[in-house]
């Protein structure tokens, strides 16, 4: 299977302490590197405003995953150990690389327009140097 | 709610009215059409609002960037239609996506502002 790259986001309680979630997050990186995959991205957000209210809580702890695998049985696996774990009140993951993929394609399409257009401009200046130069 | 939409529908829905207007009043000698606008009573222009990411060239959407997303949600969650933004079709369709996400992990309200 192609590798594919997800966003993996997930809420603690706002009251847990700092080692607790550093701990899931260990937890959450061993199970990456037992099935291959590899944590590419880890972000701390912190304590945030939610939305609505979760679990009881307007405020909760985000952290941010980004995660490359060739198993979906990992994203699997971390999504059990997320809903087992008291602390996490939320989590989503998304997979990312079909989106990607589709922006890459969007800019390649960019680059060879812009890439055919300087060609176009330069045609067009090209007449009035020559014309300078017939007139110099 | 309902009547605040029905408002915001009003005057947009009058804009192609008067281009088709200004495309009769060109080829003139016609037949007119139904209540064809002769005298050109609406005269009011309506800018022609930009998609701003068509502008920004943005590919790609991403429903963790809060700041971007809130421009096109109303304060109780709602997101904005296309006719208010000038979001083009394509990058409101990734949009919507973005801000389902952003709900999903409570980045956005599902409704109500609490």
């Amino acid at each position: 299977m192609e590798e594919r790259l997800y966003d993996l986001i997930f809420i603690c309680r706002p009251t847990t302490p700092e080692e607790e979630i550093t701990k899931i997050i260990t937890t959450l990186e061993h199970a990456c590197a037992e099935k291959g995959g590899k944590v590419e991205k880890l972000e701390k957000w912190g304590t945030r405003k939610m939305a609505y209210r979760v679990a009881k809580h307007r405020e909760g702890y985000y952290v941010y995953l980004q995660i490359k695998s060739t198993q979906g049985e990992l994203i699997r696996e971390l999504e059990r150990r997320l809903a087992v774990s008291d602390v996490v009140i939320k989590y989503l993951t998304v997979r990312l690389d079909e989106e990607l993929k589709r922006q890459q394609k969007f800019q390649r399409k960019r680059e060879r327009k812009a890439a055919r257009r300087p060609r176009k401009a330069a045609g067009g200046a090209a007449p009035p140097a020559e014309q300078a130069a017939a007139q110099g | 709610m309902a009547e605040e939409q029905r408002s915001q529908s009003g005057p947009p829905s009058g804009a192609p009215r008067r281009e088709g207007g200004q495309g009769r009043q060109g080829g003139q000698g016609g037949p007119g059409g139904p209540g064809g606008p002769r005298k050109g009573k609406r005269q009011f222009f309506r800018k022609k609002k930009v998609c701003r990411f068509c502008v920004d060239r943005v590919d790609f959407i991403d429903f963790k960037k809060v700041e971007m997303l809130q421009p096109f949600v109303q304060d109780r969650g709602k997101i904005l239609p296309r006719r208010m933004t000038g979001t083009c079709s394509r990058h409101q369709r990734w949009l919507g996506e973005a801000i389902k996400r952003a709900r999903n992990i409570a980045l956005l309200p599902f409704a109500t502002g609490m």
